[in-house]
């Protein structure tokens, strides 16, 4: 089974449609592995975001900190341990999976404008990676959508979880970090929630590859 | 009051014995928690580590609150994760949630609250190491290899895709230090290669979840290779042994080949190729003999050749015992002989001092002179010097009567010169008589030229004067013999270039400047006219052994010729450093002035032909050597 981590999301989609047409389709647990190695990338892209933000970040900032409560993708029902999840469907998982990477892409725009005028040493950095945040997302959303013309209709179903934090993050320097960050922290946690999906989702597709899970 | 005594005491002696046992007490300090992990994302253990209990008894409790609800529990189990922990069962465990979390210490006096920490279980994963690493030796092609395998640790459940794991191992030889690391990947299986035959190795595995943190290592494995040498060791017998093949024959190619080789690297050297010369003779070692081979018997030409057949500039030597004599000074003949001659001649800068000329007659004459008297400066004197002058004609007699041309003393102008000087191989088997006629011939020469360098009357007297002073100021000895033999010596070897000796002559006086090389002229013969015929004698230069330099810049004039009015015409040369040494006089009153001709300087060395117009003092053309002044001389001539 090919590893290939590069493939974005409408090559993804251009390829099975050739594989379709070639009398062969990819296989999904292929797909799923794409997808995966996709949305690791994407979390450890978060994960790295958060440390270097954390490196000059204001005490005070910790204490003040939004509550994780109050992303905006909190409404969504999420399984919150192995037996919940476990229990889900498949379509249902990937349907999650969607839901909330489209759920983020309103939300990683305001990151990106404001990663531009960010009062922080790494700003550029942080800029950048913001970036990657967006690419990387942009073609996990594409292959999911090809992933979910495979499973069950219950996968085409994407809930809305709108983002009500307009453009602005803040006046000032410290509610302009805080903000960020908090943003940032809720990002991550559902890269992290993402990525478990979809390797839950791997594994289940690769019973004829025991070596894999 | 006995009653309130006693509670007192008590309390005092509850005091003191709190104070006996040394320990202060108070409220505890604040306890901290050092982490939570979480081995599998589906329980997690908090520790902390508590303060100094502040000598009381210190109870620790650790309290929760998760993120959506106020409300705040209590660690379900303090026990199964050791001292100072607190378990979080599946029960309790909630991921994608976070955790508030505290430890409160408390004793009799007081609590500490720990600072709270926020935890998301998924972020703390720390799996357990992979368990049943097994090692075992395979071979691939007669090569071994190690294959590792392993299992993901019991709790972790990656089979579902709940957690994966990604797996690192480690290898090194027992001896060694470093470990060899290897990630594996999701895989659980890994081949090492490359092993050394009869090793014993070492391998850890650990892992990781895709993210969170490292595992600790596994306990470790060990494996022994089994020697397999015999394969090697063929390679290497083969190789030897093509070597040593190969090295053999170069070895015999390069000795067939050694004398080319030697002609090569060591090209042989050239022998000398001298006509005449013979190798043996050098090998001997007796240089005498090689270079006596190497002289050419018939050359210089032996002695009965006919001087005629030289080309050898005649020189008409006419001495006069007027002012026209060649050695009388006079200013007035001085400047006039200066203006005149600096058109006439120039510095013979070309012909070096083997054309040089020189008047032996004034030498002898001084020889002459300077022998009746005792070593002291010269004086000029005009008296003496016209005493002189008798003296030396009359020595002149002599040395005619010694086979030399007789000097002519006809009207008071005397044609004598020296006497024809013996052909150099007589010379050269005499080389010590030589050395010292030589240096004797040197100082009369000398002494002519201070005698010339003296101011004086362009007398005889005055050139005898000079002649005798400077004879005596020599340092020979036996310049006070016999005059006669002297000059006969002188002339015998006037041909010598007494420049030699001049190097070794220390100069006589102040009056009498070093002696330079001096230069003779070579009577030939004498003609039935009286004429003397003179033939330079060339300064050494490839006649004798070798050729003379003399110290400093000398210039003597050549003897040009004497016309019909017996005038000594002296040939404007230049002489010392085989130039032209026309260098400015300065020194002593002998002159200072530097003639349009070459003339003598006693103390600088010759810087070329140096046309100046030096006042001319009263002494004659100062020849520091007492050679005739060609200025001087054709002064008097135009005169």
């Amino acid at each position: 089974m090919a590893h290939c981590g590069g493939t974005n999301g409408s090559k993804l989609f251009t390829m099975v449609l050739y594989m379709a047409a070639a009398c062969g389709a990819i296989p999904i647990s292929d797909l799923l592995d794409r997808a995966s190695q996709r949305s690791d990338k994407l979390h450890s892209l978060s994960t790295t975001l958060t440390q270097d933000l954390d490196s000059h970040f204001p005490p005070i900032g910790r204490v003040i900190m939004p509550r994780p409560s109050m992303c905006h993708t909190s409404s969504l029902q999420t399984p919150n341990d192995k037996e919940q999840a476990l229990q889900v469907s498949e379509s249902d998982l990937l349907s999650l999976v969607r839901s909330l990477l489209q759920a983020w892409e309103d939300p990683l725009v305001v990151l990106s404008t404001s990663a531009n005028t960010l009062p922080h040493p790494a700003q550029s950095i942080i800029s950048n990676k913001i970036q990657e945040l967006q690419e990387h997302s942009k073609s996990l959303g594409d292959g999911l959508v090809v992933l979910s013309g495979k499973m069950a209709p219950g996968a085409q179903t994407i809930s809305s979880l709108p983002y009500f934090g307009g453009n602005d993050i803040g006046q000032d320097r410290i509610s302009k970090l805080i903000n960020f960050n908090f943003l940032l922290s809720c990002f991550r946690r559902d890269s992290h929630k993402i990525d478990s999906f979809l390797k839950i989702l791997r594994c289940r597709a690769a019973k004829m590859l025991p070596e894999m899970c | 009051g006995a009653m309130m005594r006693k509670v007192i005491l008590l309390l005092l002696l509850l005091c003191f014995t709190a104070h006996t046992r040394g320990k202060l007490h108070s409220p505890p300090a604040k306890p901290g928690l050092t982490s939570c992990r979480s081995p599998e994302k589906e329980t997690f253990t908090c520790w902390w580590k508590p303060g100094s209990d502040g000598g009381l008894p210190t109870t620790h409790a650790l309290y929760y609150r998760k993120e959506s609800s106020e409300t705040v529990y209590e660690c379900p189990d303090y026990h199964t994760a050791g001292e100072n922990s607190c378990f979080f069962n599946k029960n309790d465990t909630s991921i994608w949630v976070n955790y508030n979390i505290t430890v409160v210490a408390t004793n009799a006096l007081g609590r500490a609250f720990s600072d709270p920490v926020e935890i998301d279980v998924v972020y703390i994963v720390k799996p357990n190491p992979p368990e049943k690493v097994t090692v075992t030796v395979m071979e691939d092609k007669g090569w071994p290899f190690l294959r590792v395998s392993w299992e993901p640790p019991h709790k972790a459940d990656t089979r579902s895709g709940w957690i994966t794991l990604i797996y690192e191992l480690r290898v090194k030889l027992e001896e060694e230090i470093d470990w060899e690391m290897h990630l594996a990947g999701q895989q659980k299986m890994f081949n090492i290669f490359s092993l050394r035959s009869g090793g014993k190795y070492l391998v850890e595995v650990r892992c990781k979840p895709d993210h969170g943190f490292w595992s600790e290592w596994s306990s470790t494995s060990y494996i022994k290779v089994p020697d397999y040498f015999h394969r090697e060791k063929s390679t290497w017998i083969l190789i030897t042994v093509f070597s040593t093949f190969t090295f053999l024959i170069l070895m015999w190619l390069l000795h067939m080949n050694r004398h080319n080789l030697k002609h090569c690297i060591l090209p042989p050297v050239p022998g000398p190729k001298i006509k005449g010369f013979d190798k043996q003779l050098l090998k001997n070692g007796k240089s005498n003999q090689i270079f006596s081979a190497l002289v050419v018997p018939d050359f210089p030409p032996a002695t009965s050749s006919n001087y005629e057949d030289f080309q050898v500039e005649y020189l008409e030597v006419y001495v006069r015992r007027e002012q026209e004599l060649v050695l009388e000074e006079s200013k007035d003949l001085h400047n006039s002989c200066l203006k005149s001659e600096s058109s006439t001649s120039d510095c013979d800068s070309g012909r070096g001092s083997c054309d040089s000329h020189t008047l032996l007659m004034a030498k002898c004459r001084e020889a002459k002179e300077g022998e009746r008297q005792t070593d002291r400066e010269c004086s000029p004197m005009r008296t003496e010097a016209q005493r002189r002058l008798k003296d030396w004609e009359e020595e002149a007699l002599n040395y005619a009567h010694a086979g030399i041309v007789s000097l002519e003393m006809s009207s008071g102008r005397v044609k004598t010169w020296p006497s024809v000087f013996s052909p150099l191989p007589r010379y050269s088997s005499s080389p010590l008589d030589q050395q010292s006629s030589l240096q004797m011939a040197k100082q009369l020469s000398l002494s002519t030229s201070s005698y010339l360098t003296q101011p004086g009357h362009s007398t005889k007297e005055a050139l005898g004067q000079s002649y005798w002073d400077l004879c005596l100021s020599s340092k020979q000895p036996h310049l006070l013999n016999p005059p006669t033999p002297v000059c006969r010596e002188l002339q015998a070897h006037s041909d010598v270039n007494i420049s030699s000796i001049g190097h070794k002559r220390a100069p006589a006086g102040p009056r009498s400047p070093a002696l330079h090389t001096t230069e003779y002229v070579e009577v030939q013969r004498v003609d039935n006219k009286d004429t003397l015929l003179l033939q330079p004698v060339v300064q050494g230069c490839g006649r004798m052994g070798g050729c003379f330099q003399m110290p400093h810049g000398e210039v003597y004039s050549k003897v040009k010729g004497v016309d019909s009015d017996n005038v000594l015409l002296l040939q404007r040369e230049g002489m010392g450093e085989d130039r032209c040494p026309c260098v400015e006089q300065e020194t002593n009153e002998v002159t200072g002035s530097c003639h349009k001709s070459c003339t003598v300087s006693t103390t600088q060395k010759p810087s070329g032909c140096i046309y100046t117009a030096v006042p001319v003092r009263d002494e004659m053309a100062t020849m520091a050597n007492g050679y005739v002044d060609t200025a001087t001389m054709c002064t008097l001539h135009t005169c």
